[in-house]
């Protein structure tokens, strides 16, 4: 079977025109992106054993002043750098250099520019508050707990950045369409559009949070904040910020990976409609982090749970569909019986391994997400290290793993340079996997004995810790051992990732493996024979109105949040701000 | 996606069965969720079972803690067989730092804090309510062991949010 691929034509084009320099432009401007991120997980994956060894009874900070004050501070770099920075960066990037590929118009550079520019400007601020110690107040930031100015300028800086591919990915889809009237939006540009749209709604509630309430705060210009309706508002976008970590990752497993494993994407339809409701349903949901605050009905509790479980619908949808087009390539490998075709997947590519071992984890992650997403089970788990446990198998593994998988294909494709070494890449991912898996057993065991997420339990004295949880040492054993596998996992990556940047060997760049799906065509580009939408269902078509995608989004989405908030709106706390580390 | 021109047969093939295979999947995923909505919808008006609830709401956040309730630190008997606890987080210890309460008694705990955000966990036990200032939550709980349990604040409240833990003692019912 031979599969035809948009050319990818700049590495043999002759240097001089326009659309050569734009070329060019757009790819350092991606490694920029890219390198950026990897640099922020750089500095978070560094500092992350460390709260592993913490739970395991280790207590490293005192050897580690002055550097680091306290395991509180090192808890809020990383939980900030790995959240934020490098997700921000490496999704700001992708999501605009892919669809500019795909369909082969190029993005307006100068806004893109301006995103590097305006998230870089907000990743230092944070950078330098969190470094001094006087913004130990961790990635979620709960008021009144009051960290200094830069700190949150630095996070308004970095959400608003990061909606800028918005505008970009807009411009883009209509320059394409008004050469290609009546066609279907492209794949992944439509999956990286309804990502980018969840995100632009989804970040209102943190940026009302910090330009009405905490960036006056921090400045002085306003004496008391809400804690209650502020931590509404974080939870508006810190929900859907799980998306936004998820959606990239989805974005290479639907666009990308069935071709990396040598077939074809088995349902396009399904992508489209797996997208539009991952941006309806992330929503309205923001509310079940706060099943254990005061405040609000029990009815909405009750709504919310449905609507969370609704979530789980387009990811056991891409279960299927990613499962399928797996199996679809491992048939025409040559892989036979029941499981013949997952061992016939082309292991030996690192980029091939690291995506199908992050889809393995988030069986985990996603089971535990629902535990957390069920209010009376919720009851149980609520703050303690099953949180974490779970969001370590979902971003820490689906995000971070196919970040990893993109970059060992795309260093090559921006640089022209070869992996320096392609078995320390495979095994970087295995130790991730294998690290990130005993991590996760280990916190979520350790959460059904009330072990609580974030506290700094070596610093206890030893009696005290072994009797507040010596119950889980065995759970937390395994939280320290999976940590120190995660440190060698992460620096053998940051070896390959950093070394082939620098030492790699010439070679001719690879192109972007755009996966064709089942009956689509072979390429998309703006300059393709056309594509005649005939064969578009009526919901497909029907799912290409964005705007109509986005209006239902933000009625539910108010709907959701007016009887939430009212009750908060009519009961105003003024609390004063404390710093207390 | 009825166009099947330009496929190889077993591309055919796998496409008539993906589609086959895809709306049994999609059915099962809806018919999880409907039954799992019914039960929820179940138990939201059969029973509750543990909820967070509000008491009251301050402007002050400092006001709910100068109530004599709060301030008297006291287990209160509210009925034949239930008592009312009063709980203030501050950074970082819980008042009052020991309680007793009897086994098998209806337990409603009333919790606020004066200064950031606290959270009331009650380790072996699903009690978990977060304190906020200017606001009293409530929830109730009966416990049905003898022993001691430990309220671990599980909500960052600063430099020594570790060691934010109190005691609450479950003496064998009839005790006085």
């Amino acid at each position: 079977m031979s599969i035809e691929i948009a050319a990818d034509t700049f590495a043999s084009a002759p240097p001089q025109t326009g659309s050569d320099r734009a070329a060019a432009s757009m790819r350092r401007l991606m490694l920029a992106f890219l390198v950026a991120g990897f640099s922020a997980l750089l500095v978070g994956a560094t500092i992350g054993p460390l709260q592993a060894l913490n739970y395991g009874g280790v207590d490293a900070y005192p050897a580690l002043r002055p550097l680091l004050q306290s395991y509180y501070q090192g808890l809020t770099i990383h939980g900030v750098m790995n959240g934020y920075v490098f997700t921000f960066f490496i999704t700001c990037g992708l999501l605009v250099y892919l669809p500019a590929r795909e369909l082969g118009v190029t993005p307006n550079l100068t806004m893109w520019r301006a995103c590097f520019a305006i998230m870089a400007v907000g990743a230092l601020c944070v950078l330098y508050a969190m470094g001094d110690n006087s913004s130990s107040v961790l990635w979620t930031f709960y008021p009144p707990l009051k960290g200094s100015p830069f700190f949150y300028i630095g996070i308004t800086l970095l959400a608003l950045g990061s909606t800028m591919p918005l505008p970009i990915l807009m411009d883009m889809r209509r320059t394409w369409r008004r050469h290609r009237p009546g066609e279907i939006t492209p794949l992944v540009t439509y999956m990286s559009l309804t990502t980018m749209l969840m995100w632009g709604l989804a970040g209102v509630g943190v940026v009302a949070e910090l330009v009405l309430q905490l960036d006056p705060w921090s400045l002085g210009l306003i004496s008391t904040v809400d804690p209650i309706i502020n931590r509404t508002l974080f939870w508006l976008t810190g929900h859907p910020i799980v998306y936004f970590w998820l959606m990239p990752a989805y974005v290479s497993w639907y666009g990308l990976l069935s071709r990396q494993v040598g077939g074809k994407l088995v349902s396009d339809p399904m992508a489209r409609i797996t997208f539009a409701l991952l941006m309806i349903f992330s929503l309205p949901v923001g509310t079940h982090h706060q099943f254990s605050d005061p405040g609000f009905s029990s009815i909405w509790r009750g709504i919310l749970v449905v609507l969370t479980m609704s979530v789980a619908t387009p990811s056991l949808v891409t279960a299927f569909t990613i499962g399928l087009s797996l199996e679809y390539a491992g048939r025409l490998r040559g892989g036979k019986g029941w499981f013949g075709w997952f061992r016939a997947l082309p292991w030996g590519d690192p980029s091939v391994a690291a995506q199908v071992l992050a889809a393995i984890t988030f069986i985990l992650g996603g089971a535990t997400g629902i535990v957390n997403g069920s209010w009376q089970l919720n009851a149980i788990v609520h703050n303690t290290t099953f949180i974490p446990g779970h969001f370590h198998v979902t971003v820490g593994s689906v995000t971070a793993m196919t970040f990893m998988a993109i970059s060992f294909w795309m260093v090559p494709h921006l640089t022209g340079r070869q992996l320096i070494s392609r078995r320390l890449a495979l095994f970087s991912v295995w130790v991730w996997f294998i690290g990130m898996t005993i991590f996760a057993i280990g916190m979520t065991w350790a959460g059904l004995y009330g072990v609580p997420r974030r506290a700094w339990v070596s610093a206890l004295p030893h009696g005290t810790y072994h009797a507040l949880y010596g119950a889980a040492s065995v759970p937390l054993a395994l939280v320290a051992i999976g940590g120190v596998l995660l440190w060698v996992a992460s620096y053998s990556f940051f070896a390959v990732f950093f070394g082939t940047l620098l030492f790699g060997r010439h070679a001719a760049p690879p192109p972007i493996p755009f996966a064709q799906s089942f009956g689509g065509p072979a390429s998309s580009t703006i300059d393709s024979p056309p594509n005649p939408a005939r064969s578009a269902s009526p919901l497909i078509r029907a799912l290409d109105h964005i705007w109509l995608l986005t209006g239902i989004t933000a009625l539910a989405t108010i709907a959701a949040y007016i009887p939430i908030l009212w009750p908060f709106l009519h009961h105003v706390t003024r609390a004063p701000g404390w710093i207390l580390w | 996606m009825n166009d099947n021109t330009g496929m190889s047969p077993l591309e055919s093939a796998f496409h008539a069965s993906a589609e086959r295979h895809e709306r049994f999947w999609i059915f099962g995923v809806l018919v999880m969720l409907v039954l799992l909505t019914i039960g929820t919808m179940f138990y939201v008006v059969h029973d509750y079972g543990l909820v967070t609830g509000t008491h009251s709401y301050a402007t002050d956040p400092q006001a709910p803690a100068r109530e004599a309730a709060f301030q008297d630190g006291k287990v209160v008997r509210t009925g034949p067989n239930a008592y009312a606890v009063y709980m203030v987080g501050r950074a970082w210890h819980w008042s009052p730092d020991v309680i007793h309460v009897p086994e098998g008694a209806e337990i409603t705990f009333y919790v606020t804090s004066t200064d950031v955000l606290h959270g009331f966990e009650i380790q072996g036990t699903p009690v978990n309510l977060t304190a906020v200032p200017g606001v009293v939550g409530t929830v109730k709980y009966t416990f049905h062991h003898t022993g001691l349990f430990r309220i671990i604040c599980n909500e960052y409240c600063g430099m020594f949010h570790h060691a934010m833990v109190a005691r609450i003692i479950v003496d064998p019912a009839g005790t006085p």
